[in-house]
């Protein structure tokens, strides 16, 4: 009897420290944020509750749609970008080439620098003065006059852009070389057997055996990559001319200038943009099936 | 079980041991290694002197993360820090969130305001009549000058005219290139960041800047689209400023091109003038300063800057916080403030003390700069109208927007933050 229920329970005892530990640090800061995101918390006016005001004001202001069409631009160049180079490097690295053990090491140390030094370290490349790129530039003679990267609309998203893939492709890399590990290899070698050429092998018989992997490295890049703030302070702070805010920086912008209820407004709807984002995601892929 | 419950009481006795410290002041400061040194040095002074004991709450450099580590406890209503050093432009804001206590009320007694710059503490430290801070050195913008180079191209003094410093830009630049191709005329700070408002405020002279008229904060004047297309042309049409101006340069990366000896002119707050007089600096001895140019002789302006101290309304200890500020503002503390970091002093009798002028020659200059330097908007939203300002004013300058609509632009946005924010002024 009483190991009956003990097994009943057992499921349940097992979820309970992760469950309590997702309501203690996601969903009461969640709720919290979407309460004071009602409220029009400014630190030198009157605290009250103004329901949708705060949102009607956000969706009002040119300057959170262009923040917002800012971060969806650069998911949707930096998401695949890192999932296809980070996919030909775990492809690279499950061959059985020597020194394998050294470069999967080697790959990882991009993850491993925090975002804002390897920021630091891209803006020193892009420097205009003293700058890796624009010295190489002047060494090779491909330009004339240095280049101003950070100084165009396009220039500077490309760098962020390319901040980023070089950071997190690696994090890519590691979820599909876990993948690629539990891909049977007498299947490949059927395949082989079959005279199926690499790129066939790769594309009939690997990658759908991968998608459930590389639908949670998507899912994980796309959230991660929206709420990008990091290497945008660092390397450009946003310009020129806000041509680089993401949704992120413009709610910090306005938690320091003292308006709570406007930021956590913004951060809401940055949490159902990712939100609606991880719900699509999983009905298409067919993931949910996949994993049961 | 039994060893965890003793674990429990362990840690639960190491927690309470942790949190029950000495009663001491908690001043939250931020800057340099060397000037956080010295902070520290002050602490143990006044602690030798009051025993008082203050703990120097060390903050980064940057004036954005140390403001918010400041908010961040004072919106949480936390009694420490007790004191803080707070960017002029934060004054109305804090002061709009009662958040700084009354320092007349404070020490018990009226504080003597004499000593300081009156325009100063009048215009920025007062909020709804009460005194809310006390500047502890003071800022303004001024014009850096290469004397050696003035003098070798014919040039008896700096310029006074904006129209002046774009003949003698030219024609320096031009023969100047011959040997050193990175050279620009002209170094100022344009990247989205407070740094450039304050510069658009300075070119924009004594007509432009952010007046108010009838309630209404006016970005979009004529005087004003002028300045930008001004700031715009220094980069792309005279090509007297380098372009990565509106991309790079802030006070450093200004202050160390016009070091290097990549410029003639520079625009910079006084704390340039030590660090280009230091030993091992290429500029040493061949920089002058002086007050900015205006584009009709004398209408030239100042924009004010620097670092004033508030008392928090949550502090628990605020007479010996009143102390503390009071001893930070004393002379003997002010002058060293201005020989060991070569800091501006806001006490204006520091100014004429004979063994600082030995060290800092220029100060009788900086004295003149000051009585005229004009402060930012005193608006509690002033941060927001600052980020509309930013954004448009780097992408007018960088071209992407033409000055005039750049301006209207921002002109609206401001409109939009007044009408949101400005019901509780």
């Amino acid at each position: 009897m009483k190991n009956r229920l003990l097994s009943g329970l057992e499921p349940y005892l097992f979820v309970a420290p992760l469950t309590l530990f997702v309501v203690l640090f996601v969903f009461i800061p969640i709720l919290g944020t979407v309460w004071s995101s009602f409220y029009s918390d400014v630190t030198f006016l009157e605290r009250r509750f103004s329901f949708l005001q705060n949102y009607g004001a956000l969706f009002s202001d040119p300057g959170f749609w262009k923040s917002l069409r800012f971060t969806l631009l650069f998911i949707s160049l930096a998401v695949p970008l890192e999932l296809i180079i980070g996919t030909a490097f775990a492809v690279v690295l499950d061959l059985e080439i020597p020194l394998r053990g050294l470069l999967r090491a080697c790959v990882l140390i991009p993850w491993a620098i925090p975002s804002a030094i390897s920021a630091r370290i891209w803006e020193l490349i892009y420097n205009y003065s003293f700058g890796l790129a624009n010295f190489l530039l002047a060494k090779t003679g491909l330009a004339s006059a240095p280049v101003n990267w950070l100084g165009t609309d396009f220039g500077a998203f490309a760098a962020v852009t390319a901040a980023d893939v070089w950071k997190t492709a690696p994090f890519v890399a590691i979820i599909v070389l876990a993948g690629l590990q539990a891909v049977p290899r007498d299947l490949k070698l059927q395949a082989k057997i079959d005279r199926a050429n690499f790129a066939q092998v790769f594309f009939k018989v690997t990658l759908p055996l991968l998608k459930p992997v590389l639908v949670v490295a998507l899912l994980f890049r796309t959230i991660d990559s929206l709420r990008i703030f990091d290497v945008i302070y660092v390397l450009t702070h946003g310009g020129p001319g806000g041509a680089t805010a993401s949704v992120s920086l413009y709610a910090y912008k306005y938690f320091l200038g003292g308006d709570f209820g406007y930021g956590s407004a913004a951060s809401v709807a940055l949490f159902l943009v990712s939100f609606a984002l991880s719900c699509l995601y999983v009905k298409y892929s067919g993931f949910s099936e996949a994993a049961s | 079980m039994k060893s965890l419950l003793k674990l429990a009481v362990l840690l639960s006795l190491l927690i309470s041991a942790c949190s029950k410290k000495p009663a001491e002041l908690v001043f939250a400061v931020g800057g340099a290694p060397n000037e956080l040194d010295f902070w520290e040095t002050i602490a143990a002074d006044f602690r030798e002197e009051t025993g008082i004991s203050v703990r120097i709450l060390r903050q980064p450099t940057d004036s954005d993360q140390r403001r918010q580590g400041i908010l961040i406890p004072l919106k949480a209503e936390k009694k420490d820090p007790d004191v803080f050093l707070m960017d002029i432009a934060w004054i109305p804001q804090f002061a709009a969130s009662g958040w700084l206590q009354d320092l007349d009320a404070a020490g018990g007694a009226p504080v003597d305001t004499a000593p300081f710059w009156k325009n100063i503490v009048d215009r920025s430290d007062r909020y709804g009549g009460n005194l809310v801070a006390l500047p502890v050195y003071v800022d303004a913008g001024l014009l850096y000058y290469r004397k050696d180079l003035l003098k070798k191209y014919g040039y008896a003094k700096p310029p006074a005219t904006w129209k002046e410093l774009l003949e003698i830009s030219a024609r320096v630049q031009a023969a100047v290139r011959k040997d050193n191709p990175e050279f620009y005329a002209f170094a100022w700070q344009g990247a989205q960041y407070e740094g450039l408002v304050c510069d658009f405020l300075e070119f924009s002279g004594a007509k432009g800047g952010l007046r108010t008229e009838n309630g209404r904060l006016l970005a979009a004047t004529p005087e004003n689209k002028k300045a930008l297309a001004f700031m715009r042309d220094l980069i792309s049409r005279h090509k007297i400023s380098p372009p990565n101006t509106y991309t790079e340069m802030k006070e450093e990366e200004v202050r160390l091109f016009f070091q290097k000896g990549n410029a003639l002119f520079e625009r910079n707050w006084p704390y340039a003038w030590g660090l280009h007089q230091a030993e091992g600096s290429p500029v040493k001895d061949k920089t002058g300063i002086c007050p900015l140019p205006g584009f009709a002789g004398p209408d030239s302006v100042s924009t004010l800057g620097g670092w004033h101290i508030g008392l928090s309304k949550y502090s628990d200890k605020p007479a010996d916080a009143a102390r503390f500020i009071e001893y930070v503002l004393s002379k003997k503390v002010q002058k060293e403030l201005s020989l060991k970091l070569g800091w501006n002093p806001a006490r204006r009798d520091v100014y004429g003390d004979p063994e600082v002028l030995k060290v800092h020659p220029h100060f009788t200059q900086l004295r003149k700069i000051f009585d005229n330097a004009v402060p930012r908007p005193g608006l509690p939203y002033y941060t927001q109208v600052s980020e509309a300002l930013q954004r448009h004013l780097n992408a007018a300058v960088s071209g992407n927007e033409e000055p005039a609509e750049a301006l209207e632009a921002a002109q609206k946005e401001i409109d939009a933050v007044a009408a949101r924010y400005g019901g509780g002024k």
